[in-house]
């Protein structure tokens, strides 16, 4: 692993984004369109329903994001690359730029939800810790399969067919850790909940990047 | 001629789940009470219970008898036993006006005993509400000695209540379960062998064992639905471990969309590798912790008993352990038959170019 080339494809990632303003753009309106909807159909959000809709929102915006990570791109680009850079350089600079871009539309998703129907989180460590830590794995997953669906060059409408069953076992457990950070839920045991989420992203990682190279070839 | 060579692990698959479904289906329950009637009492009362039993040979056995156990030292025995049928039984107890704890209300167990069923138990027959008196004398219970309980002869599987005669079910919706997992296990060793080695045969291998995996996730889904629905009394439940098995059956779903979306063999043999290594990795948390941090009505979860206490007994190792061999060798088998055919259509494949 090369620091300095996982750097250097990080920041190409975020200037090819920043000039690609409409997408950018885009994803952020998606996301406070639909708070906005959901704020205008429920009225009165009560904490249960703030955090599913907090997660649900977060997945969908997020898997429309990423799909472009890697879809956007000809497939010249990616032979460019091959001659250019190691595989897990370029893996872990997308998974970076991608869980960078995550936390920011979380960020953004929210900002909106507080503003439009408050913030009932009570347990302010416990929810930031667990919401990173999710947000790993759920940007790992989105992007172990924005690669296979982009080697398959179908559509992507697979990236979301294969990305939300992967995704839903870290999902369940941010659901449950976010349950107890609103105070819905008492478990003494949530500790073991953070832990075992790092532990499935830790896992997830390197399965990423063991098979990574093989796609890669493709 | 039909070759024998290479033969025999189907016949033994065939063999043992023959064992499994009739040594399984007929072997009979142990005996058991279904019901008691009356289930509240006082102290110092005379009553008659009215005791239901399951597989019971009350009529032609020579002598029943039957307890009610305080605790591991105080017994009463029943004064007359009235037998009108086989299943049917009416205890006469003097009930003492002493209890041996100090509690208000206190749960009894009944003990009934015959030389043709053995001896049986219903824990909670009956919840003895003590009244005031002044009396201390715990002369009237008795101690019981163990040695002189009968033994039923013949195999036969524990009687449970609730469980009944679905705990037959072990056999099927658990053994499907552990031979889900070695099927899945040696998928994933095939897929590990194609991203190594790139010889197809082993993409058509792990491919087809999945499959044939994933149609037993589906089995075990709706045996363990039925068992619910006699059991839990309603066919699905928010209990962790169905979650989590839906879960896991979507993420295996997901892979067969996976195959069929992508027509070129050689990049779908990489993909699909690759997402049943990454898939069945998602499937560890998924399972094994997950459940284990979360009560679950499963055995082995909030308080149950596990499988290797009481309710995985000898008479049921005897079929359950051939159940899962013959189950992950029937499952060899189907897969075989169609790594068979796959690999005829690749030769012909390979014979147009």
């Amino acid at each position: 692993m090369n620091i300095i080339k996982v750097k250097d494809i990080f920041i190409k990632e975020l200037s090819v984004e920043f000039r690609q303003k409409f997408a950018l753009g885009g994803i952020f309106l998606f996301a406070a369109t639909v708070v906005f909807i959901i704020y205008k159909s429920f009225n009165n959000i009560n904490p249960r329903e703030w955090t599913i809709l907090l997660w649900i929102i977060m997945l969908f915006a997020g898997l429309n994001a990423v799909v472009k990570s890697f879809l956007q791109e000809k497939k010249e680009t990616y032979l460019y690359y091959y001659t250019l850079f190691d595989p897990v350089d370029l893996m872990i600079a997308k998974l970076l730029y991608n869980f960078v871009f995550l936390i920011f539309l979380f960020c953004m998703i929210l900002g909106f939800m507080t503003i439009f129907s408050g913030f009932p989180v009570k347990l302010p460590g416990l929810f930031v810790s667990g919401s990173v830590l999710g947000i790993l794995g759920i940007a790992i997953v989105f992007t172990f399969v924005s690669v296979i669906s982009a080697a398959d060059n179908t559509n992507a409408t697979l990236m979301s067919i294969l990305a939300l069953p992967l995704v839903l076992p870290i999902v369940m457990l941010l659901l449950k850790i976010s349950a107890v950070s609103v105070r819905l839920l008492s478990d003494t045991s949530v500790n073991e909940d953070v832990m075992l989420l790092a532990g499935v992203d830790s896992v997830l990682l390197g399965a990423m990047l063991l098979l990574f190279p093989s796609l890669w070839r493709s | 001629m039909i070759k024998i060579k290479g033969l025999w692990w189907k016949a033994l698959g065939a063999i043992i789940f023959l064992y499994v479904l009739i040594g399984g289906m007929t072997v009979p329950l142990n005996s058991g009470i279904t019901y008691t009637n009356p289930s509240n009492a006082k102290t110092g009362q005379r009553i008659v219970m009215e005791v239901t039993g399951y597989n019971t040979h009350f009529k032609s056995a020579l002598q029943n008898r039957a307890w009610l156990k305080a605790d591991s030292s105080h017994f009463i025995q029943a004064t007359s036993v009235q037998q009108n049928d086989e299943m049917h039984v009416l205890l006469h107890f003097d009930l003492p006006f002493t209890m041996p704890s100090k509690e208000k209300v206190q749960p009894l167990t009944l003990i009934i005993d015959n030389e043709i069923d053995g001896a049986f138990v219903q824990p909670n027959a009956l919840f003895v509400t003590v009244s005031d008196s002044l009396q201390n004398d715990l002369s009237q219970w008795q101690t019981l000695q163990l040695g002189s309980l009968n033994k039923k002869s013949g195999l036969t599987f524990p009687y449970r209540n609730i469980l009944n005669e679905t705990i037959r079910n072990t056999f099927f919706h658990v053994a499907l379960w552990f031979a889900m997992f070695i099927l899945l296990i040696i998928g994933l060793y095939h897929a590990i062998q194609y991203l190594r080695t790139g010889i197809y045969d082993h993409d058509i291998q792990s491919a087809t064992i999945n499959k044939v995996a994933i149609m037993y996730g589906v089995f075990g889904l709706i045996t363990g639905s039925i068992w619910a629905k006699f059991t839990w009394n309603t066919f699905w439940t928010t209990d962790v471990k169905l979650n989590m098995t839906a879960v896991a059956m979507l993420i295996y779903l997901a892979y067969l969309v996976l195959r069929g979306a992508s027509t070129d063999t050689d990049r779908r043999a990489k993909l699909s590798a690759s997402y049943s290594i990454f898939a069945f990795l998602a499937l560890i948390p998924l399972v094994f912790v997950i459940p284990r941090l979360t009560d679950s009505l499963h055995p082995g979860n909030g308080g149950n008993p596990a499988l290797g206490g009481e309710d995985l007994d000898n008479t049921l190792r005897l079929f359950f352990y051939p159940s899962i061999i013959a189950l992950v060798l029937l499952g060899m088998w189907m897969s075989q038959l169609k790594i068979r055919y796959e690999r005829l259509q690749e030769k012909i494949f390979q014979n147009q170019k």
